[in-house]
């Protein structure tokens, strides 16, 4: 047992954070107010400097899971700076990059693989529909071959990065079995938008989308395969990357109230110097400590393929996503009025902070996939 | 980061829990119900090597790691142990054997420290007084040099083993103009002369474990069973508080598994409206909950044992977190346990409210929860 990261993800967290100086900051922060195409900009810029740390290139999908820790080392930091650009970049690089990766050819990988690597593309991966989140609640989404391709229709609602993409990930059904259609923005028959105005991270772009027969030809398309897995892949990345966002965003909120509590004062002492402001920080610390370290040992048991690697997941998801909502709403206490006024990171944390509970699986869904695997365990 | 378990130390986990499923958990219910201290358990943990686990072999011990203690003392809980001897255990092993090992000459150790592995000596750790609790320094039993004896006159409560135990370390202050640096540790023997135990403690739960008031009345101590230096009194007693917050919270966590196996069963075989209570979400959630909470608390907890292992000497904070998570939050699954078996969670013979009742001494014992939060807002 090793609590301590290891010098290789040391030196990964080190080139990740360097990254993210002042200026950076600053551009990252545009990104909250940006219109898609700044977005896309920003998004293409901070994921070729990126790419340079190594960093888009590690974990990409189930064959590389023995480097998820050192893919958690580099996510931490930047999970830690924004919230908008890590789901941005993890979207492109972990679940559109994943899907390529474990499940794609030799013949995409050169084509869309690699460019990713080097951070020219910006992936989607559309899952949800009006209707549901899963194939069996009836997923429109349909493939109909044609002419050795196929002509693919069907809508799609949540999809991030969906306005500022240039490939797309789009999961139907093909014969009732699972496959990925990739498309790219300006296809005939494609139609991306509106763009959805969001209660927070407001620096994504999130979009709905319409096919209507576009024709994707038959190299372009991930299976039909003859299970979910690839699914259940994109869920467990999404559910993980929701997991070390919440982690990130509990940090942001707790550094701001912590930092401000120490300079603002009140009957001529900081007001940490009240037990009730300083008792609310300590128990935010240690909420943060504990979902730290839970994300941790989940992500290290994914890394191990573990069979508690799941079930630590949705506990370290479910745990993480609803602490960060206590820590944003403690820091916004302590902070108040100033908390209050829009634009500093405690209020934008805020806003933030219900979407890891109701993003991928839901804290509901999760709870009761817990409960399934615990009765399977301990039978009557 | 590395979050594996040696072989060694999950074969040795498997093996206490098997111990004590057959040679413990039977008798726990009737001396439980009457609160008593279950002499043969205890011979039992002392033949098997638990009082001694982490001591090296020439002390009796088995030269254990932390961590392994923690894994053995969590297997206890699992198993179904009560909260009553787990505390004592750890009270005799981490509060009393532990500071004369760490602490004593070499004199005092082979003295002590094998009996006390063994289990044929009972040890007990008494710092806290009618008017000091965590506020150490306030402690008012006085230790006076006479001659070539020191001479103890005061009180202590809440000492757990009071009653029972052979030989006790004990906090006076030896200069009271000297705040913590006056403060001494001393090993004092039963049946030295001054040295009484006034009363045991009725409790709400942990009701095996004798919990006692001792009195020191002109009680003369050899000048050679001053612990450490004179006036590192406090310092002992801050390492010690580690174990408080490390070993001591592993039943804790066992307790949760046991109550998760249980509640897992029982929801199973119990029907209600013409199905298994199992079937109903609510139920689901209380035991995703109790999974949640188990997850993160072992992760702070297996942190706390590491970094002793590791040896660092002091890791308050990390100890600080620990003990507040832990505290807080393991009331939570156990009064959902209680509930979820409804009447009969209210009943004796279920176990539940058992488990339910000892979990309360967790935000109190070792210091309580306000005690952490003010050792976190200090120590961030």
């Amino acid at each position: 047992m090793n609590f301590d990261w290891h010098p290789e993800e040391n030196e990964i967290k080190k080139r990740v954070a360097a990254l993210f100086d002042h200026p950076a900051l600053t551009e990252i922060e545009a990104m909250e107010e940006a219109a898609p195409a700044g977005l896309k900009n920003l998004t293409r810029r901070y994921l070729g400097r990126l790419a340079e740390t190594g960093y888009l290139s590690l974990g990409l999908g189930p064959q590389a899971r023995e480097e998820a820790m050192l893919l958690l080392a580099a996510q931490e930091e930047t999970a830690q700076v924004s919230g908008s650009l890590f789901l941005a970049v993890e979207t492109t690089a972990r679940l559109f990059g994943g899907l390529m990766a474990g499940f794609g050819g030799p013949k995409l990988g050169r084509e869309i693989l690699e460019p990713l690597k080097s951070g020219q593309v910006v992936g989607a991966v559309a899952l949800t529909e009006p209707g549901g989140t899963e194939p069996s609640s009836g997923w429109q989404t349909k493939g109909r071959a044609k002419d050795g391709g196929f002509l693919v229709s069907g809508t799609k609602s949540f999809v991030t990065n969906g306005l500022i993409a240039d490939w797309l990930a789009v999961a139907g059904t093909v014969d009732h079995r699972l496959a990925f259609f990739l498309v790219r923005p300006g296809q005939t028959g494609l139609t991306l938008g509106p763009r959805f105005q969001t209660l927070g991270y407001n620096g994504l772009a999130v979009s709905a989308l319409e096919l209507t027969e576009v024709e994707v030809p038959a190299h372009l398309v991930l299976g039909p395969f003859d299970s979910d897995q690839p699914l259940a892949f994109v869920r467990l990345m999404q559910d993980l990357v929701l997991t070390v966002a919440a982690v990130g965003l509990a940090g942001r909120t707790l550094s701001a109230a912590n930092q401000y509590a120490r300079t603002y004062h009140r009957s001529d002492k900081p007001i940490f110097a009240h037990q009730e402001v300083r008792f609310k920080i300590a128990d935010m610390v240690t909420l943060f400590q504990t979902a730290q370290l839970l994300t941790r040992r989940a992500v290290w048991f994914y890394g191990q393929n573990d069979r508690e690697a799941e079930v630590l997941a949705a506990c370290a998801k479910v745990f993480c996503a609803e602490a960060a909502e206590k820590i944003a709403a403690l820091s916004l206490q302590i902070m108040a009025g100033q908390g209050y006024v829009s634009g500093n990171p405690v209020e934008r944390g805020y806003r933030e902070a219900k979407y890891p509970a109701l993003a991928g699986t839901t804290s509901e869904v999760s709870r009761m996939n817990i409960a399934d695997e615990l009765l399977r365990r301990y039978p009557a | 980061m590395d979050f594996s378990l040696t072989e060694e130390q999950l074969m040795f986990k498997d093996q206490v829990l098997k111990f004590a499923r057959n040679e413990i958990v039977p008798r726990v219910q009737e001396h439980e119900f009457n609160s008593e201290f279950d002499w043969d358990s205890w011979q039992k943990l002392g033949e098997f090597g638990i009082l001694g686990l982490h001591f090296p072999e020439e002390f009796g011990g088995a030269g254990a790691d932390v961590m392994t203690a923690v894994l053995a003392a969590e297997a206890l809980g699992e198993a179904g142990v009560d909260g009553g001897l787990t505390l004592s255990y750890g009270a005799h092993t981490y509060l009393c054997a532990d500071t004369i090992f760490a602490h004593g000459t070499d004199e005092q150790r082979r003295k002590y420290v094998p009996k006390l592995a063994g289990g044929q000596w009972v040890g007990c750790m008494g710092l806290t007084e009618p008017g000091a609790g965590s506020d150490a320094a306030s402690i008012r039993t006085r230790a006076e040099r006479q001659g070539d004896a020191w001479v103890l006159n005061g009180s202590k409560i809440f000492i757990t083993n009071g009653s029972i135990a052979d030989v006790a370390v004990i906090y006076a202050k030896t200069d009271p103009q000297a705040g913590h640096a006056g403060i001494s540790a001393f090993v004092v023997e039963k049946g030295t002369p001054g040295f009484s135990v006034s009363r045991d403690l009725h409790k709400m739960g942990c009701r095996t474990s004798p919990t006692s008031e001792l009195v020191f009345d002109q009680c003369v101590v050899p000048a050679e069973n001053l612990l450490g230096q004179e006036g590192g009194g406090f310092m002992m007693s801050m390492q010690t508080v580690e174990w408080d917050r490390s070993t001591l919270l592993a039943p804790f966590i066992g307790a949760t598994q046991f109550i998760i196996e249980r509640c897992a069963r029982y929801a199973q075989q119990r029907e209600q409206f013409g199905r298994p209570i199992a079937g109903f979400q609510a139920i689901k959630h209380k035991l995703a909950d109790m999974k949640i909470f188990l997850e993160a608390a072992r992760s702070l907890v297996y942190r706390i044992a590491w970094c002793k292992d590791q040896g660092r000497a002091l890791n308050h904070l990390e100890a600080a977190v620990a003990k507040l998570f832990v505290g807080d939050w393991s009331l939570l699954p156990t009064n959902d346990a209680v509930t979820l078996h409804g009447g009969y969670g209210y009943c004796h013979e279920y176990d539940m409210e058992r488990v339910f009742r000892d979990s309360r001494l967790a935000p109190i014992g070792g210091g309580t929860s306000e005690i952490q939060r003010l050792l976190i807002s200090r120590l961030m």
